[in-house]
């Protein structure tokens, strides 16, 4: 059972590759399988993404480009602002980096939230779509139900 | 799967990893800002006159680096709690499938119709063929149906193993005696990849694990043509 398991686990059905890029085989002219001596692995991305401090990927990552340059901008309000103010160097670099963090901190979570928000509604959204193309004309059709309730 | 060099998660193919990711991003951006603030501390500590020979006390600063650490810490609670008891949610598994862990091996256990287990070996480097993974194939995958709830139940027949994959933000020790569940659920077809995380002896890095979800009309047919 387990020997006939693993001559039959070899032809398993439609395998797709996971990653693109990543199939063994690709047709050559004619159609035909062209016989590869090695396939292309997956390999990192020709261009390497921009990391702020080397942690932080703020070309991948939603909302983080966003957050990092308005806070940014605070902060240089901020520090401006209290120079103009007082005159004073060393304060005004703290109130800069102060501000530098609290308002990262404060446009990404509120980005965060939104995001999810969006995230959420597409769910919602991909499945009513889903259920409506599996339960048209049944009677589990959600709209058949809206209607029976209203009418 | 993964890609040389490669530092950060692989990309998520279920609704758990996704929240997962979210909440890596979350919690690195408030490293990010620690980072900095704490460089910028260190920066400052290179100018300094060196006046304050006896200060006694700094209640403001004392407050404010114990009320600010709750708060970062509050900040990210919140959210890992809240991934933890999603990932716990009971979600009505339509298969169960079982897996034990062996020294050298997985073995797969589809018991709920029909009596179907095999073995999964990985496919030693001088027998790959062209464009296969080295130290990642494996002669069976386990074969499941995507966009459907599954029940993986995981133990050990000998010492204790892990199994994990990535990209569905999976691993679940393996441990004799004991039953761990996990519940599996992919947004999309693929092949998936993974390995023994829990040490296990001397073959420990060469039992991968490969899942291979695949739509439930041809999982029937895979499932019938084995039994």
């Amino acid at each position: 059972m387990a020997a006939a398991a693993r001559e039959g686990g070899g032809a398993s059905a439609a395998s797709v590759a996971g990653r693109a890029g990543a199939g063994p085989g690709r047709a050559g002219p004619g159609g035909r399988l062209a016989p590869m001596a090695a396939a292309p692995e997956p390999h990192e991305p020709e261009k390497k993404p921009f990391k702020l401090l080397g942690i932080l990927d703020v070309e991948n990552i939603p909302c983080a480009r966003e957050s990092v340059l308005y806070g940014s901008l605070g902060s240089v309000v901020a520090g401006l602002g209290h120079f103009l103010v007082t005159s004073r160097i060393r304060r005004s670099c703290d109130v800069g980096v102060g501000g530098f963090i609290l308002v990262t901190l404060g446009c990404w979570c509120h980005c965060r939230y939104n995001f999810a928000k969006q995230r959420i509604q597409e769910r919602i959204a991909r499945e009513g779509i889903k259920n409506k193309i599996l339960y048209e004309s049944t009677h589990l059709d959600p709209e058949r139900k809206i209607k029976s309730n209203s009418s | 799967m993964a890609y040389p060099f490669q530092l950060g998660l692989q990309d998520a193919s279920s609704p758990i990893m996704e929240e997962l990711m979210n909440f890596h991003d979350h919690t690195l951006m408030i490293v990010f800002l620690i980072s900095s603030l704490v460089l910028y501390l260190i920066s400052l500590m290179l100018t300094t006159k060196l006046i304050h020979t006896s200060t006694m006390d700094a209640q403001e600063v004392e407050t404010i680096w114990t009320i600010l650490p709750a708060i970062i810490l509050i900040l990210i609670a919140l959210p890992s709690l809240r991934i933890l008891y999603m990932m716990d949610e009971i979600n009505n598994p339509v298969l169960t499938v079982k897996t034990m862990g062996h020294q050298w091996y997985w073995s797969y256990e589809y018991t709920d119709y029909e009596d179907l287990c095999f073995d999964s070996y990985m496919i030693p480097t001088n027998e790959l063929k062209p464009g296969e993974l080295r130290l990642l194939e494996v002669d069976n995958r386990i074969i499941l149906p995507m966009e459907l709830p599954i029940r993986m139940l995981i133990s050990s027949e000998d010492v204790l193993h892990s199994w994990a994959i990535p990209s569905l933000g999976l691993k679940t020790d393996a441990i004799p005696g004991r039953l761990n569940q996990a519940t599996i659920s992919s947004n999309r077809p693929g092949v998936f990849y993974g390995q023994c995380s829990e040490i296990c002896g001397s073959n420990h890095s060469f039992m991968p694990i490969v899942l291979e979800m695949i739509p439930l009309k041809f999982f029937e047919n895979w499932s019938t043509s084995m039994t």
